[in-house]
Formats: structure tokens, sequence, C-alpha cells
């Protein structure tokens, strides 16, 4: 008996489902209300809104009014349709509206989970569906530092760039000042992981990790050694810190001068001359194998005693004579020669003007030629002289 | 047997005995005579011209640096063309011959010379007394032109001249008067050679055309007849230059503008070609100090002043040969 009535129902409703199975879903009719999370977490004195959605299958389209019951005293829950407050909704055959629930917490709402039940009733049919709102205290907010190369070494003339990643553990996004102390006169400046602006601060969305990079710019001057650099980032209470090093290697550095600093001289045509070069080291270590070359004029002899320097202590100075000797050819003004001093990785040079002088050999030779004028006239005057 | 003559009215005590005498009063003759006057203007409406234009144009120049002074004398201005030193290149020797044409001639002609000589002086007092007061007369006349310049740019330009532009200056007066002592000596030489005043003053003339004009078309001309066919190297190229330059340097006008041009363009390095392998490394514009520039010009200094010497010897020596009749 049972079996002959589940045989007629079957016969009476198969070839209806064949239609529907055309377009639609099958088997399933009726109005919903649906949303993704119906137990979630809000916060006392937020605002959270929820995306709900009116979901027609296969009924006729009717409005349905909306409506919240078990609003707790003091919340605030607005229904908005595209933006806009509604009250009702009409949903063609199979069909969604969305509609957001923007729920608004009062500060003092006690923690605990609430029921709102939200409904919607049309002359037909209604669908209902509860959400367990859950008020929640606030999850703290949470920073982390990392770096892949905490210690780098280079000379004070190389920048220290360390790639730091800074992550964000907390539950929502934040804001992030950054900060780093090292010693004095050191420079530091972060920028993004690959641009170059420099930043103070940098957004971080919750869970997230960005990386920065931080360059460090050591004094010139700095003595070789250790230095460590104090990494710090901030936001909303929450702070984070690691300590990078510098590992400054010292580095000479050459000066090239002359004595009294004058770079000028004057040369006579065809002798040497000879001016005193001072090679200075401003740098912190030794610069070793240090060799002096020159650039004179052409057809110009110049050499230099000693021709290189072994080695050059830091703050210490060593004098070279160069002797420079102009062309026989050589008109006389003022010429630019320029010295060198070369080691390794370091170079100096220095322009030096000199002026050539000629001989006053000639000058003498022309007194001669008019006191040999003088001698013929007086001679004159003795052989001719007469009353 | 001449020289035994000569020893025989050997005379007694300096040659020089009565030369101030005669410079005093040639130098008044000079100073007070219509032809000093005339030349004076002459030689001042020559360099006025070009003074008052360069003086004109160099009120705009701003560069401190720059011998500003020194410009007055050697910028060629665009409306006039030629500058107050080429200016005086030209009038230098007319004035040196027309104070010199006829010193010694003229009282020849006017049959005062035995009456001079009847005093107590020699003749080579009378004939270097006349020539140094005609020097000293051109000097005069130049310092007094040379300050008017210099006090035409004090006043339109405003600033004070620097010691060295000073000092370049005076190194030109003097070149100045040494090139008017050498046309002064060779007016005097035609003036002891000929009786007649108006052969000397046109043979002095003539020379002084013929060194203007025609000199440097010969000089020229002589060197492409020298030079070879073709010109293989740079430094053929500068020996025939040398060449050139030295034929001019025959010419007391070409010794006076480059004598002028190292004192008075002190970024002069040299007279000559440069050759590209002397200019590298030059600083170029970069003045000489004076002593370099003088080292430079010294042998065009020393050609003036040597040639007005030999000149005024010849002279002399003519002079001395020749038969003064009552």
């Amino acid at each position: 008996m049972r079996r002959l009535l589940a045989l007629l129902l079957f016969l009476f409703v198969a070839p209806v489902a064949g239609v529907q199975a055309q377009g639609d879903p099958p088997g399933l009719k009726g109005l919903f209300l649906l949303t993704d999370y119906p137990s979630q977490t809000v916060r006392a004195g937020e605002v959270t809104t929820i995306r709900v959605k009116v979901n027609n299958a296969g009924q006729m389209p009717e409005p349905l009014a909306l409506a919240l019951t078990g609003v707790p005293a003091g919340w605030k829950i607005d229904m908005l349709g595209g933006g806009q407050p509604v009250g009702a909704v009409m949903v063609g055959v199979n069909q969604d509206v969305a509609v957001q629930l923007r729920v608004e917490v009062p500060k003092d709402a006690p923690t605990g989970a609430q029921t709102v039940t939200l409904t919607a009733k049309g002359p037909m049919q209604q669908a209902s569906l509860p959400l367990t709102l859950t008020v929640g205290t606030e999850a703290p907010a949470k920073l982390s530092l990392k770096s892949r190369l905490p210690s780098l070494r280079g000379t004070p003339r190389s920048a220290f760039e360390y790639t730091l990643t800074v992550g964000n553990d907390s539950g929502k996004d934040l804001t992030v000042a950054l900060a780093a102390q090292g010693p004095a006169n050191f420079q530091s400046t972060f920028t993004e992981g690959f641009g170059s602006n420099e930043i103070s601060s940098i957004p971080i969305e919750a869970g997230q990790t960005k990386d920065i990079k931080l360059k460090v710019t050591p004094p010139r001057d700095v003595k070789a050694g250790d230095y460590p650099v104090l990494v710090k980032v901030a936001a909303e209470g929450a702070t984070a810190e690691m300590r990078v090093t510098l590992q400054v290697s010292g580095q000479g550095r050459l000066a090239l001068s002359t004595k009294d600093g004058r770079l000028s001289g004057e040369a006579e045509i065809g002798r040497t001359s000879s001016y005193t070069l001072v090679l200075t080291n401003d740098g912190t270590a030794p610069v070793d194998e240090v060799e002096l070359s020159g650039t004179v004029p052409a057809n110009w002899k110049i050499e230099f005693n000693p021709k290189s320097i072994a080695s050059i202590a830091p703050g210490d100075r060593k004098e070279a004579q160069v002797l420079v000797t102009p062309a026989d050819k050589a008109v006389a003004g003022d010429y630019m020669a320029s010295f060198r001093a070369s080691a390794r990785g370091e170079q100096s040079s220095a322009d030096f003007r000199i002026t050539v002088t000629t001989s006053t050999l000639w000058g003498i030779a022309g007194i001669g030629i008019i006191a040999v004028a003088l001698l013929v006239l007086l001679g004159a005057v003795a052989r001719f002289g007469r009353r | 047997m001449r020289r035994k003559d000569a020893s025989a009215v050997r005379r007694q005590g300096s040659p020089f005995t009565g030369f101030g005498p005669v410079f005093m009063k040639e130098l008044a003759d000079h100073l007070s005579s219509v032809r000093m006057m005339v030349l004076t203007l002459f030689v001042i409406a020559f360099g006025a011209f070009p003074v008052a234009s360069s003086l004109q144009t160099l009120r705009t120049v701003v560069d401190p640096n720059s011998f500003l002074f020194l410009r007055i004398f050697t910028l060629e201005p665009e409306q006039v063309g030629i500058s107050f030193i080429a200016a005086l290149n030209f009038i230098i020797p007319l004035m040196a011959i027309g104070l010199g044409f006829d010193s010694v001639n003229s009282e020849f002609n006017r049959r005062t010379l035995s009456r001079v000589l009847s005093q107590p002086i020699y003749r080579d007092a009378l004939l270097l007394g006349k020539f140094l007061a005609g020097l000293a007369t051109f000097a005069v006349a130049l310092v007094a032109l040379w300050l008017i310049v210099v006090g035409a740019g004090l006043i339109l330009l405003g600033v004070p001249p620097r010691g060295v532009e000073v000092a370049r200056g005076l190194g030109f007066l003097v070149v100045a008067v040494a090139y008017g002592g050498v046309w002064l000596a060779i007016s005097m030489f035609f003036s002891v050679v000929f009786r007649s005043t108006a052969t000397s003053a046109l043979c002095s003339l003539g020379l002084w055309l013929f060194f203007f004009l025609l000199w440097p078309q010969i000089a020229s001309a002589i060197v492409s007849g020298a030079a070879p066919s073709e010109i293989r190297s740079l430094e053929e190229y500068a020996a025939i230059q040398d060449m050139a330059m030295g034929l001019m340097r025959l010419s007391p006008g070409t010794l006076f503008s480059e004598a002028v041009l190292g004192l008075l363009s002190p970024e002069t390095r040299t007279l000559g070609p440069m050759l590209p392998a002397q200019m590298r490394g030059a600083i170029m514009g970069a003045p000489l100090p004076l002593d370099q520039s003088l080292l430079l010009i010294w042998p065009q200094i020393t050609g003036l002043i040597a040639g007005m010497i030999v000149v005024f010897a010849a002279a002399y020596v003519v002079f001395q040969r020749e038969e003064v009749r009552a």
C-alpha cells in the first residue's frame, strides 16, 4: 500500500521536476534569507556591517516587509539597500537582493551573545534568519619585526641597506611608525621595499607583512668598529624592535696638496723646477702603494721623487718632490699641469698652474748690444773728435 | 798721415764742453717754435679721435681684471678703425723728422755754424746737444700727450689705474721715445749729409714712406722668393714665418709696434708664430708678468736704442769729417 502511494507520488511529481531542471537548481523552492556568517563577533563602540541576501527560488515575486526582532536595548541596527535605508524588498524569480545590516553597538554593551532575528514577510510566504552577535573584547595590536641580514659590513663610504619585514599580527589595519636610533651623526632613512621615497610610517593591513628598507649612512670619518642601530616600529601602543649592526671597516683617504697649499709655481724654460707635494691620509686605514703621476704640456718633462710611497698611516703625511722641466721651445706664460696620486681604490689629484719664465740671458745680451753701439760711438768720438 | 794730423789737433779737455748751453738753447728754440706747436696739434688731432672712441667703448666694459687703462691705447674702435698706438706708430716718425730734418744744415745755410764753433764748443757737443734737445722736446710732447690720455681715462672711466698698468704705460713711453729717437737720428743724419734742408726733409720722409708702404711688400716678395715651392712641415712654415718677421723687423715701425704690443697687451705670449705643441696645456688669455713681457720685447727695445745710437754715430762721423767754412 505504502509502495503504491510512493509510486503514485513519483509519477505525479516527476514530470514537474523535469521541467524545473531545465533552468533552475532543481528541487528547492521557496524564499531564503542568507548570510555568510550567521554568528559573528562585534566590538563594543564600533560599527559592523553584515551582508544579507534575500533569495527567491521559484516563487511568485511579491513585496516582502523586513523586520528585526530581538534587538538589545541601546543597539542600533539599520537595514540598508543600495546605500539607502529600506523597509521591504521585492525579489524576482530566482534572483537575489542584497541587504546590509549596519550594526552599531553601544560602548557600554555587556559582553555575551545576543540573537537578532531578521524576518522577511510577504502575503504568501515568509522567511527568517537568526543572527548571533557576540560582543567581544578588542584584540590587542601586535607587531613583529624581522630582518634576514641584521649585520652588514662595509667601509665608511658605503651605504648599509637592511631589508626589514614588518608584520601586523593584530586583527585590524594599522599605520606603523618607523624609527631608527643609531650612534651620533649616523643617518638612517626608511624606504618602501622597492620604492625610492623616504617614509616615516607605513599602513599594514591586518595579518599582512610588508618589506621596508633601512639605509644607514655612517659619517665619513667614522672609526673602524661595530655600530648598533636600534630599529623601532610602533602602532597604537604596540611596538616591536630589533637591533641591526654595522661593521665598519677602515678606509684610507688620500689628499694631495703642496707644502704651503699654493697650487701655482714658476719654472724657467729648459730648467728643472721642483715643487714639494704633500700627501695626507685623512682616512681611517692606511693607504698602501701610492703611485704618483702627472700630466704636463707636450714635450715637458716630469719626474717624481720618490715615484711611489709604500704606505701612509691614517692621519699621517708624506712628502714627495715633483721635478718639472718645461720644453725648450715653450713660450712664456701660464700653463696647467695636474699631479695625481693613486693607491688601491683611492685617488687624489691637484691642478697646478705653472708660470713659465724665459731666461734673462737674452736680456743681458741686449744690454751688450747697446753697449757695443755706445762703444762704436765712443770710438767715433775718439777717432774723429776735433776742434 | 791723418792719424798724425789727428794727434796734432787732439783737443784738450772733455768733448762735451759747451754741451749744456747748446742743449738749453736748442730746447728753448724748439719749445717756442711755431713748428713745435703745429706738430703737437698734429699729434693731438690724430690721437684724440681713437682715444675718445676707445673711451666710449671702454665705459661699457665691466671687467675689473682686464687691463682697462692699457686698453685705451690698444683698443681699435669700430668707428675709427685705428688704435691710438697705431696712430702713434704713424705719427711719431713725422714728428721726429719735423724736429730734426734741418738741425744742422740750416745752421750752414744761415752761416751761423762757424760762429757757434768759434765759441768754446766742440762739434761733438754741438751735435749731441742738438740731438738730445730734440729728443727731450719730443719726450716732453709725448709725456704731455700720455698724461692727457691717462687723465681723460681717469675722468671718463672713473677707476684709478693699477700699479702694473702705470708701469707698463711708462715702459710704453720709453719705447716711444726710443722710436722717436731713431727717426730723429735719421733725420739729423740727412741734415748733416745734405746742405739743402728740402733735400734732407725729402730723404727723411722718403725713407719713412719706404718703411711704411714699400717695405712690407718687398719683405713678402723676398720671402716668397726664398721659400721652397712646397711647404712640407710645420717647422718649415714656422721657419718661413720667422724669416718674414726678421725682415719686417728691419723697419723701426715694426719694432715699435711689437714692443708696444708686448707692453700694452699683457696676454701676448709670443710675437712669432706659435706651434700647436706649444699651445697644449697653455692657459690662454692669462697675462704675463711685467718682467716676462719685458723679456719678450727686450730685443725690440734693444734694437730701437742701439739703432738710434748707431745712426747717431754715423751722423757724428759724417759731421766730424765735414769742412765748416766761415
